[in-house]
């Protein structure tokens, strides 16, 4: 079954409560999951397990934003890790060098990287495939080329140095283990939500549309390059946030976060999950940070290991884990249906 | 027919998904409490470019534990090392650092990362307070900057500054005698690369007024053809050239520079050189390279340095790095503290050691100290000497003088607003 299938509609009023009621639900299940991760520090010590669930909450952010320019829309971006990059800077960077309040310095980095993606993103989504992924890449080079050379500002390939200061507002100190984790968990389920709301919207079935047919929906009177800009700039507050989620865990920032290796970890937890579901890289980011901290507890040679599960999965399943689920699980229910 | 997609396999998925975390993340938790042995965790890179380096702090520091666990171990307790590969990400470093202690139970910390690794390793020493010795960072700003000072945190590396103004007086010294006024610069294009290069010449002028600098070449870090700059080079037609290249950079580009024979018309100044990872690996090294000491058996030339390089090369088939000799140093400032606290407990350990004077084979009178008021490790041999092209390499070094290194180390401290 596809998303247009599923989308298609016989009349306005039953797809009108239809979309309601798969929002309350969405809901539903985004206040459970954040139930659950927030009490999860009740049931265990494990400082290990909330470490794990901070990075997932870093990543998963940023891979799933990843998923609605390339799952969604069709836009594979060699350069999203620059947005990581540029949400830990600008977060890092604030708080050190004006010292507000932490929300104060997340909105000015959400609206600092939706400048810098507006004038990235007028200029890249002009372009298609190929193309488009090698100019995000070279505007990814080019931010971290910057990071690099401008030593006095942003510290150079030293990073930036002595911690990122974290006064307490509203109560929440996140130089507390705990209240860093509640927050981080927080910032992803919200995160997952607004972005799931996008993709279910209206504007997610036009980005879809305009993968499978960009010349159709241009005719329909949709105006392509705005769209594709709008969920460019949407897709990069995602990363940021996920960048400023990795800075408050390790308290810095460093270039490497804004290293096309970052970009490609992304494609590769995509590739991992799946993108045809909304879940399939928050499910590739579990995977691959399980795969990486165990891997590496055991051997140096992580390489290898992690190179013959790409293999298995391109090779293999030629699908992500969640693709493979899902098919399977509609495979199965189709033939039960047969019967 | 429509069907909606089915909430429930993304839901159980993700479910199994979570308790197989929870599971994967939890087994290794192992009861720590009043364990006798104690476990020191060490973050370090073993695999990309500079895994040769990370395997050889953790030979260094394997060949260490064994004669402290000999000797009765870290007040009573033996030690157990666990070392994991950080691959050279400070994310991945920070996050090995916490999963060594709040998982694997290390009560104390080696971290032998480089470079932003180090930056990322101590800001975790910070929040957890973990006592820690960071072992290969050189940059000067880890202990000098007062921002960054913790009091469970201490460095057993050699510091860029110090290596600066040994070299910058070394230099200006063959200057004068030779009368060499036009320089050349040639070194990667990265913080370390620019910092050292400038801090070098800083140096040189001030001790050598009338040198000047005629050509500047940055190449980029890695870079496998040198040419360009060879040749750029060689048109300025300069008396000396200095570079900090190192390792796989600098022994490319002195293979690649053998062909233009330009080691016979210029005096070259190589920092990095009298590495055993540089000297072995390039094929025709050059008679009279001037190098600064890495780590060299033959400086300081005593009997238990002698020692100390060749049991290493006898255990493990190569020649100790500059970072072996670093690590290693952590580790005797370790035993020797713990056993004067007689505690292996980190807060005690770090008391005794601010100050603390040891016996130590790589010292420049045979002992090295922690420095008490910026926890850094001053008093190791430094000097310079030129290259042959074979054993023992460097056979004369020319020893910095500790005391102008500490009168110029104040000043500079000084001008960068750190006092």
């Amino acid at each position: 079954m596809t998303e247009l299938e599923a989308g298609r509609a016989q009349t306005l009023v039953p797809v009108r409560s239809a979309a309601a009621l798969q929002r309350y639900r969405d809901v539903l299940i985004a206040l459970i999951a954040f139930a659950v991760l927030a009490s999860l520090p009740l049931f265990t010590g494990s400082k290990a397990l909330l470490d794990f669930v901070i990075r997932c909450s870093a990543y998963g952010l940023f891979a799933t934003s990843l998923n609605l320019l390339v799952g969604y829309t069709g836009l594979i971006s060699f350069g999203h890790g620059m947005f990581f990059g540029l949400g830990a800077y600008s977060f890092g960077l604030i708080m050190q060098k004006l010292g507000v309040p932490i929300p104060m310095a997340f909105v000015t980095t959400l609206a600092i990287t939706t400048v810098v993606a507006a004038i990235i993103g007028a200029i890249c989504v002009r372009l298609k495939e190929i193309y488009f992924a090698f100019v995000t890449l070279a505007f990814q080079m080019l931010i971290h080329s910057t990071i690099l050379s401008w030593a006095s500002f942003t510290g150079g390939d030293q990073g930036l140095r002595g911690g990122i200061p974290r006064p307490v507002f509203l109560g929440i100190d996140l130089s507390n283990h705990v209240h860093l984790y509640v927050t981080s968990c927080a910032l992803l389920i919200l995160g997952l939500l607004a972005m799931r709301q996008i993709a279910q919207s209206p504007f997610g079935y036009t980005l879809r549309m305009i993968r499978d047919n960009a010349a159709r929906a241009s005719f329909l009177g949709i105006d392509v390059w705005r769209a594709k800009l709008a969920v460019f700039v949407l897709a990069a507050l995602f990363a940021s946030m996920g960048g400023m989620v990795m800075a408050l865990f390790v308290s810095g920032a460093y270039p490497e976060f804004a290293y096309w290796t970052i970009s490609g970890e992304a494609i590769f937890i995509n590739m991992l999950g799946g993108v045809s579901t909304f879940l399939g890289p928050m499910v590739g980011t579990v995977l691959l940070l399980l795969l990486n901290d165990t891997v590496t507890r055991f051997t140096e040679y992580h390489g290898i290991v992690l190179g013959i599960v790409i293999l298995f999965f391109a090779l293999g399943l030629r699908k992500g884990l969640l693709d493979f689920a899902a098919d399977w699980f509609a495979h199965r229910r189709e033939t039960g249906e047969g019967r | 027919m429509t069907r909606t997609r089915m909430p429930g396999i993304s839901r159980r998925s993700t479910l199994a998904l979570m308790g197989a975390g929870t599971m994967s993340v939890a087994a290794p938790w192992v009861a720590r409490a009043q364990a006798k042995t104690i476990k020191i965790g060490m973050p370090t890179i073993l695999s990309g470019r500079v895994a040769q380096l990370g395997t050889s702090s953790r030979n260094a520091v394997m060949l260490e534990i064994e004669k402290v666990n000999a000797a009765g171990g870290l007040a009573g307790r033996q030690i157990e090392m666990v070392i994991r590969d950080s691959k050279g990400q400070p994310q991945e470093a920070a996050r090995v650092a916490r999963e060594l202690v709040n998982t694997d139970g290390c009560e104390l910390m080696i971290d032998a990362e480089a470079s932003s690794g180090a930056f990322a390793v101590h800001e975790v020493a910070r929040d957890l307070g973990v006592f820690c010795i960071h072992t290969n960072s050189e940059t000067s700003a880890l202990t000098a900057d007062p921002k960054q000072h913790i009091p469970n945190a201490f460095r057993t590396a050699r510091q860029g500054v110090h290596d600066s103004i040994v070299g910058g007086s070394y230099a200006a010294a063959i200057a004068k005698a030779k009368g060499l006024k036009k320089w050349a610069t040639c070194s990667p294009d990265y913080a370390y690369g620019r910092d050292t290069t400038a801090e070098f010449t800083l140096y040189l002028k001030r001790f050598a007024p009338d040198v000047e600098i005629i050509s500047e070449s940055w190449p980029k870090l890695f870079q496998p053809d040198y040419t360009e700059v060879v040749t750029k080079i060689l048109q300025a037609k300069p008396q000396a050239l200095y570079s900090c290249l190192w390792g796989g950079d600098l022994t490319s580009y002195i293979d690649q520079a053998n062909i233009y024979a330009m080691f016979g018309q210029m005096e070259v100044f190589a920092v990095n050189m009298a590495d055993y990872t540089a000297l072995t690996v390039v094929k025709n090294l050059p008679k009279g390279i001037h190098s600064g000491n890495r780590y060299i058996k033959t400086f300081p030339t005593t009997p238990e340095n002698a020692a100390w390089g060749d049991a290493y090369k006898a255990k493990f088939n190569e020649y100790p790095t500059n970072w072996s000799w670093e690590n290693a140093t952590a580790i005797m400032l370790m035993a020797e503290a713990a056993k004067k606290a007689n505690s292996a407990d980190g807060k005690k350990i770090a008391e005794v050691l601010k100050g603390l004077t040891i016996k130590c084979p790589f010292g420049a009178d045979g002992t090295v100290t922690m420095r008490g008021d910026d926890h850094t490790l001053v008093g190791y041999a430094i000097g310079w000497g030129t290259t042959i092209p074979q054993e023992p390499y460097v056979p004369e070094v020319k020893a910095g003088d500790w005391k102008t290194i500490f009168e110029l180390e104040a000043e500079w401290k000084k001008s960068k607003g750190y006092t």
